[in-house]
């Protein structure tokens, strides 16, 4: 070995010295971070979570809010009712029921048009697709209280459809025929003209509008890497269209499918706005009993965080059932 | 004949989906103060009024600016560290740093809300601009966290052991190699949250305690006395920025990707 | 002299063994080919070599200074990746100049060196353009480039041609080794091609399973495999599979005669390795001469195989086009296997004979 090569080597090892402390500089920043993180993500991601359970074993105290209790009252007013058992009212649970029923209606019929959407969709061009999912995006970005302006206005019984029905003829059409019976038993006519506003029929169609353009941005992945040449193989053996959707594109996204319809249904629980407009007060869900408990008419934290946990319980529930499912369809039968 | 069929589904798929926010748009543009449709004595006047004259509406309008550009930073310096880490080192911990970071955008709004309402109350927060900012951050940290991993996976890791093999440090790779090439993905993430934070109204509505208000809350707090052309300005000037927002990040960036389409089809 | 050395290099990855017990000299100035199947663990070793991944067990040493802990960016050595890893939200020039410009290098004198190194690779006035804009021969060479922007100590090459089609890859072979022998640079080429690693090595280190099978010139590993891997490796082979028998090998009924008596016991099973050009047909010596039926003619242009069923086994006779009669399909014809041509080995078990390139 060289002088020139000692020397070398002597700089290397003095390098070496010099990046030691930097080294634990850089060691300590790092760490700095890491707790930095850990402490931002629980106090703000979890905290106001168990917060929620906390308060729900909360007592509402008259007149003044609530104090810390370890009670369950709240939740015996949720299911039974707070005179429980001198008297009992199932109000709270219809409301869970509700909320279900209008989430897996909506989540249903989205999905069910978003499939066949979805699959055209990535069936063309990349550019178009890039159209489509811009439009897509704009769309569910958009708040649902204009979304839900829109169908107010489409809906409304003295301006949009109704009124179209009328000035075209449709009623008196429907009136003759007798259709227009059968509407008024589903409940979307009253004595004079076809009606909307409120109706169980409203509040779905506009919950399944809000959540359709995530059911095809949560399908499009699994569609979109879906071989061509697996249809186009079942097209040689002598499926036809049908026949292939049924049994080649179907079960290739069964997994996702069921994925999705969950995702929907666990979002459509929370859905607000679209409910208080087109619901039958008699029909309201849990969601718009939280927002009254809590900041409207009965302030009630206490039963509010209640209602918010039993929410959260039933979304819970479905998500861990939707696992279950997915891994019995993934298992080969 | 099947191909028609497809034809007019699509079409019929895409005027059902734009037709409510077409007529929320042209409301904007009724001359009185009830919302017609089609809309009568048409006029640009209401547009005036949110944007300059209504003070209601301005001060929202920059609570929504302010609250979704902050909250939007916010996230993506919030979600960039945790989304590194995740990559880096794929540890089981920073997995389960990345999953909380997530749990908000996937629980009810009207629960996170609900809970938020109650943090900040305990904090003293309730009701500043500040807590509405970090509650957005917060609520849509899983956004920039998925674009950035992403992002952060698309990166052949040749590259970084390229950059080794001609004297990069950790520090210069990051700063040479994994900044530039995460960049559209880092800003799609800034995007996505930003547009949502501005369309939010339910956590906010919790969080603000009725002492500020966003255009889309605003909105919200007016529901029961029905709607005015001014909101309908509001739904096209959010509209009109949402699709702006759109377009870039798939003029810039790779939006079937990040939507997660297959890579090596086109 | 001896730039770089390795010694006892292992490296395992749970249980496996990816790089085993690997001892190598790299002498200075010289091409020096990782050669083997996929999976042989020559990857492995060059990313050690490189500093990107450190042994489990052994040293590596570097014109006497052990190097073995130094991380790849204070080695410094430079490298040219198989997918070629050109940052693309770089220049070309940016790119070359890459690690230069993190070293703190002057601009000036960044684009300067940058500029004089497309030259050397012949993409003069292409500094300017996007990676996405170029084809893989020309990626190639800015790869080249800017691994030699830093003026290493020792050059290193992953599969540099595995991204190039056939026709390129030859000439680029030829290109790179003119390039090495004119700048004389210590450098380290795997790959998995045979062909290249004639083309371009002063010494070929064949390995597999970890192991090095055998490190020489290239026309010593081609005359002289040591084993029989590196026969059927390195070129084609015929095998057979015989018992030693008084100084001969029996394989079947016929007793095979070798230069000088082969060194193993009476009933000792081996394995013997022809090349198909050492057979010759209907020769005069009467030495090793058996009968076969053409059972299938490959004309390859400048020379022929003959497919042999023979009462030694089934045999390739490489042929050149000019040589002798036209042999057709069905013809029977007397070939005889030189004794000099033979190698013999020891019986290496079937399994670890077809196992050797699975991953």
């Amino acid at each position: 070995m060289s002088v020139a090569d000692d020397l070398a080597y002597g700089a290397e090892k003095a390098a070496v010295a010099i990046a030691a402390p930097k080294a634990a500089v850089v060691g300590r920043v790092s760490l700095a971070v890491h707790v930095v993180l850990w402490a931002a993500v629980l106090a703000f991601c979890l905290v106001p979570l168990l917060l929620v359970l906390i308060i729900s074993f909360g007592h509402k105290v008259e007149g003044a809010g609530w104090e810390w209790a370890l009670t369950l009252e709240n939740y015996k007013r949720f299911f039974v009712g707070a005179n429980w058992p001198a008297e009992s009212t199932s109000l709270y649970l219809g409301q869970l029921y509700w909320s279900m029923r209008y989430a897996v209606s909506a989540a249903l019929l989205a999905i069910v048009t978003a499939l066949p959407f979805t699959y055209l969709m990535t069936r063309q061009s990349r550019r178009a697709q890039a159209v489509w999912l811009v439009f897509l995006l704009a769309t569910v970005s958009l708040s649902e209280v204009f979304s839900v302006m829109g169908w107010d206005i489409i809906l409304s019984n003295n301006s949009g459809l109704p009124m179209l029905f009328a000035a075209s003829g449709l009623t008196d059409w429907l009136k003759e025929t007798g259709w227009f019976d059968v509407l008024r038993d589903w409940g979307l006519a009253n004595p004079r003209n076809v009606k909307f506003k409120p109706s169980e029929v409203a509040t779905v169609l506009t919950l399944s509008y809000l959540v359709w353009p995530y059911a095809v941005i949560l399908l499009y992945p699994a569609l979109s890497r879906l071989d061509p040449s697996l249809a186009e193989a079942a097209r040689t053996m002598g499926a036809g269209p049908w026949t292939v959707a049924r049994t080649v594109i179907l079960p290739s996204v069964r997994l996702p499918l069921i994925g999705t319809t969950l995702l929907l249904f666990v979002f459509l629980l929370g859905a607000y706005v679209a409910i208080t407009v087109f619901a039958d007060p008699s029909q309201h869900t849990t969601a718009v009993s939280v927002y009254e408990h809590v900041r409207g008419s009965t302030l009630n934290a206490p039963f509010g965080a209640a209602q918010s946990v039993i929410l959260l319980v039933t979304a819970t529930a479905f998500l861990l059932l939707g696992q279950w499912l997915t891994r019995k369809a993934a298992r080969p039968s | 004949m099947l191909r028609v069929l497809g034809t007019i589904f699509m079409s019929l798929a895409a005027v059902v989906v734009a037709l409510p926010i077409v007529i929320v748009c042209s409301a904007a543009l009724n001359g009185g103060r009830t919302m017609f449709f089609p809309p009568q004595d048409s006029t640009l006047a209401r547009f005036g009024e949110f944007f300059i004259s209504e003070p209601v509406w301005t001060r929202a309008l920059t609570n929504s600016v302010i609250v979704a550009i902050g909250a939007a930073t916010l996230s993506v310096l919030l979600a960039w560290p945790i989304a590194y880490r995740l990559w880096k080192t794929g540890s089981r911990a920073s997995a389960l740093l990345a999953t909380l970071g997530s749990i908000p955008f996937a629980v009810p709004p009207i629960v996170f809300g609900v809970g938020l309402g109650f943090f900040w109350s305990f904090m003293g927060g309730l009701g500043t601009i500040t807590a509405g900012i970090i509650s957005h951050a917060v609520l849509f940290l899983a956004l920039p966290l998925v674009t950035i991993s992403i992002g952060l996976q698309a990166i052949d890791r040749a590259y970084l052991d390229a950059a080794a093999t001609m004297g990069a440090t950790e520090t210069v790779t990051f700063r040479t190699i994994v900044l530039p090439q995460t960049l559209p993905y880092t800003i799609s993430g800034f995007f996505f949250a930003l547009v949502l934070s501005f369309n939010e109204f339910i956590v906010m509505f919790f969080v603000s305690a009725s002492a500020f208000a966003t255009v889309t809350l605003q909105i919200f707090n007016s529901l029961r006395n029905g709607y005015t052309p001014t909101m309908a300005v509001a739904a096209v000037a959010f509209i009109a920025v949402s699709i702006a927002v759109f377009s870039a990040v798939a003029r810039w960036g790779d939006l079937p990707r990040l939507m997660g389409a297959d890579q090596s089809r086109s | 002299m001896c730039a770089l050395a390795l010694k006892d290099i292992r490296k395992t990855y749970g249980d496996a063994r990816a790089v085993d017990d690997v001892s190598i000299n790299f002498p200075q100035g010289e091409l020096t080919a990782l050669l083997g199947p996929s999976g042989c663990g020559k990857t492995t070793l060059l990313r050690m070599i490189a500093g990107l991944e450190v042994p489990t067990a052994g040293t590596i040493n570097l014109g006497g200074r052990d190097i073995t802990r130094l991380p790849a960016h204070r080695r410094k050595f430079g490298m040219v990746f198989q997918s070629f890893a050109l940052f693309p939200h770089l220049t070309v020039r940016e790119n070359v100049g890459y690690a230069l410009t993190i070293a703190g290098t002057p601009k000036a004198e960044v684009v300067a060196r940058a500029n004089k190194l497309l030259d050397l690779v012949q993409l003069k006035g292409f500094g300017d353009r996007q990676i996405g804009q170029l084809s893989g021969g020309q990626r190639q060479r800015v790869a080249i480039a800017r691994a030699l922007a830093q003026e290493p100590e020792v050059f290193l090459l992953d599969e540099p041609m595995s991204a190039l089609d056939a026709k390129l890859r030859e000439e680029m072979q030829v290109e790179l080794r003119l390039l090495q022998q004119r700048l004389g640079i210590t450098t380290i080429v795997v790959t998995h091609d045979q062909r290249e690693a004639m083309t371009m090595a002063d010494r070929i280190v064949v390995m597999a399973k970890g192991r090095v099978e055998q490190a020489g010139s290239p026309q010593e590993i081609y005359q002289w495999p040591a084993t029989g891997f590196v026969a059927g490796f390195i070129g084609r082979a015929n095998f057979m599979d015989g018992l030693a028998e008084n100084g001969k090998i029996r394989v079947g009924d016929v007793a095979l005669a070798l230069p000088k008596p082969a060194n193993f016991v009476n009933g000792a099973s081996v394995q013997l390795a022809c090349r198909p050009e050492a057979i010759r047909l209907d020769a005069a010596e009467s030495v090793n001469r058996v009968q076969g039926t053409i059972t299938f003619v490959r004309d390859l242009g400048p020379v022929r195989d003959l497919h042999l069923d023979t009462p030694i086994g089934k045999l390739v006779a490489e042929q050149g086009a000019d040589q002798g009669r036209n042999h057709r399909l069905g013809d029977t014809v007397y070939l005889t296997l030189p004794p000099e041509a033979l190698r013999i080995y020891p019986r290496v078990p079937a399994e670890l004979q077809t196992g050797m390139d699975a991953k």
